[in-house]
């Protein structure tokens, strides 16, 4: 709303005639979007690339001999941590599982929860209440459980991981799927594309989705933040990534058993948690707030 | 017809009307339709539980019997621990003792189910019960000052902490807790958990920091919600004007007016959150020793103790249920307009 009064308010004033107030408010709405998505391409160019051109040391593998090094020394501007690892390095390539975990439970949750939702919703009847009836099963276990006793089943390993939490992002984005494809589905369009004879499978993909979509990315966006701290509980419990292989997880339980002595080994890590779910969170937000014009 | 025979009839129709108003009211339809849809839901858990627990690999019988014990020797542990039973039929000797209140025992201790909870269940009641209070107790006064002056200094204080808080992974919120309260100051333990018999103080300092890692992203949440509610009433809400017409003080308006209506969006949170909430107390009772419903469960996922997941499980996802349950009844019982409303 305020979005279109500003638009029409641009439109017919001169543009030396803006109000300065509404200049800002424009400025202002696009940075509270600009910014969050600026962090988060900087995290992830920092840990998808970042690793490709820093000379950084091997997160694994490093000598005991280096161990505990504090930040700022030689070669390790982050120090190192009890197994004389390089911890940005480990940083970098934690976030790196972390990020990469986080994108693909949200792909299978997208892909398979939207598909779910929308052929419940679309169906209605019969199918739909067997559909959501499973799916409130899923939502009602306890969500920690059900990961740790599929990483129990599978084994600690980053697929497995991604398989686990998927297990709670599928019933999540099926619900939002549902409810979009409900409102969607008595719209005229959608009869009229059925009276011209198109397929069910045809008016799923080609009417349903492009009226879906948008809502199920911007869930997915706030649903980064979660699948990011749920992998490290995971990881912190032992039962996500499995190490030696660095997660944002296991560098903070590993830094735990010296949090005394060493509390900056937690700090870093649980920094980069925070600075990126606060990323996605702000960005998910504000591009909600966007998109319904408020 | 007689006097007395029209008093009779009276009365039969009012003792009718009576019983028909208690069976037929939409609040007792909605209890018993409720009430329906759980049982299936929780027996379906239930069968996931089971089959999660069975799908894990190794073998439980040989653990139990140790890594040295003859062929014969994890055998007859086997068939001491019921497991050369098919596990359909195994599921169903589980259900049938539940139903009829036998707990069953744990497979590792051979300590009764129904023992262990009670001493594990009154530390994640504890814990739970006190984050809430806690969050709120934050919560309410954070979002009324905050709503006084949409957009003014505080506010935008608030919003800022709050937002930042909330990205805060309670495991991490746990450690840093622990880092300030305990490994700086010196303050409070950073582990362990001392029993309310062992005296009130030491136990309320013994579950503080749990308590607060529970309770600081809650109250953000919750002090976000309502602020955002409140904004909303003040300003859309015809009742806030005729309140401001006739002279009610704007604290009076917020606090006996637009607080009142917004509390009903926090209730339906809380419920909400309580699900969630006893889930979330697993880690954090691991990382503080607390010897809690959460690290029984987290125990018996890793040991393959049937007996004792299932009931964690049933407990966690009942107390789902009911909180949810319990927030439409006393929906239904504050708003007239939802105890006679269509659905």
């Amino acid at each position: 709303m305020a979005l279109a009064d500003a638009t029409i308010g641009v439109a017919l004033a001169p543009v030396e005639g803006i109000p300065r107030s509404a200049r800002w408010a424009k400025v202002r709405r696009r940075l509270v979007v600009g910014i969050p998505a600026g962090f988060v391409f900087l995290l992830l160019f920092l840990c998808f690339v970042g690793p490709l051109i820093l000379p950084l040391p091997s997160p694994i593998g490093g000598n005991v001999l280096d161990s505990g090094l504090p930040p700022g020394s030689p070669g390790h501007p982050l120090g190192t941590d009890v197994n004389g690892n390089d911890v940005l390095s480990r940083l970098l390539y934690g976030g790196r599982a972390s990020l990469l975990v986080a994108i693909a439970v949200n792909i299978i949750g997208l892909v398979v929860g939207g598909a779910v939702g929308a052929i419940s919703g679309f169906l209605g009847g019969m199918a739909d209440t067997i559909i959501m009836r499973g799916l409130d099963v899923l939502i009602a276990f306890p969500s920690l459980v059900l990961t740790i006793a599929i990483a129990q089943i599978l084994g600690p390993s980053l697929p497995n991981t991604i398989l686990a939490l998927s297990a709670f992002s599928i019933p999540a984005v099926a619900r939002i799927a549902r409810s979009a494809t409900i409102r969607v589905v008595n719209m005229p369009f959608i009869q009229a594309a059925e009276l011209s004879g198109s397929t069910t499978s045809r008016t799923l993909l080609r009417h349903i989705a492009p009226n879906i979509i948008p809502q199920l990315l911007n869930f997915a966006l706030l649903g980064m933040g979660i699948v990011i701290v749920t992998e490290g509980a995971l990881s912190f419990l032992g039962m996500g990534i499995p190490a030696p292989a660095p997660s944002w997880g296991n560098m903070i339980f590993e830094g735990q058993q010296s949090l005394s002595a060493t509390p900056l080994l937690v700090l870093w890590p649980s920094l980069a948690l925070l600075v990126t779910v606060l990323s996605f969170n702000m960005l998910g937000e504000n591009l909600r707030d966007e998109m319904s014009g408020r | 017809m007689t006097v007395t025979e029209t008093t009779t009839s009276i009365r039969t129709e009012e003792r009718q009307s009576f019983l028909g108003r208690v069976f037929g009211s939409p609040l007792t339809r909605l209890l018993g339709r409720r009430i329906l849809v759980a049982v299936p839901l929780l027996l379906a858990i239930s069968i996931l539980v089971f089959a999660l627990l069975e799908a894990i690999p190794g073998d439980p019988a040989r653990n139990q019997a140790g890594m040295d014990a003859t062929e014969e020797e994890v055998e007859a542990v086997r068939r001491q621990m019921g497991l050369d039973r098919p596990a359909v039929e195994r599921y169903l000797t589980w259900l049938v003792g539940f139903v009829t209140g036998d707990l069953g025992r744990s497979s590792v201790s051979g300590q009764s189910v129904s023992s262990l909870l009670a001493t594990r269940v009154p530390v994640t009641v504890e814990l739970v019960v006190l984050a809430f209070i806690v969050s709120l107790a934050i919560a309410i006064p954070v979002a009324l000052l905050a709503a006084r002056k949409p957009g003014g200094v505080f506010d935008r204080i608030v919003m800022v902490i709050s937002m930042t808080l909330l990205a805060v992974p309670n495991y991490v919120m746990a450690l840093l807790l622990v880092l300030v309260f305990a490994v700086v100051l010196r303050a409070l333990p950073a582990i362990g958990y001392v029993p309310i018999e062992d005296g009130l103080l030491m136990n309320l300092r013994s579950v503080t920091l749990p308590v607060l890692a529970l309770a600081v992203p809650l109250a953000c949440f919750y002090a976000r919600f309502l602020r955002g509610d409140l904004v909303e009433q003040l300003n859309s809400a015809d009742y806030v004007e005729t309140a401001r017409a006739k002279g009610v003080s704007p604290w009076n308006v917020l606090w006996r007016h637009a607080f009142r209506n917004s509390s009903f969006g926090l209730l339906t949170l809380v419920g909400l959150n309580v699900g969630g909430l006893v889930g979330g107390t697993v880690i954090i009772e691991q990382i503080f020793a607390m010897p809690g419903l959460g690290v029984l469960m987290l125990q018996g996922v890793m040991s393959r103790d049937t007996a004792v997941v299932q009931i964690c499980v049933f407990i966690f996802a009942a107390v789902a249920v009911l909180a949810n349950l319990v927030v439409d009844v006393m929906y239904a019982v504050l708003d007239p307009r939802v105890r006679y409303g269509a659905r």
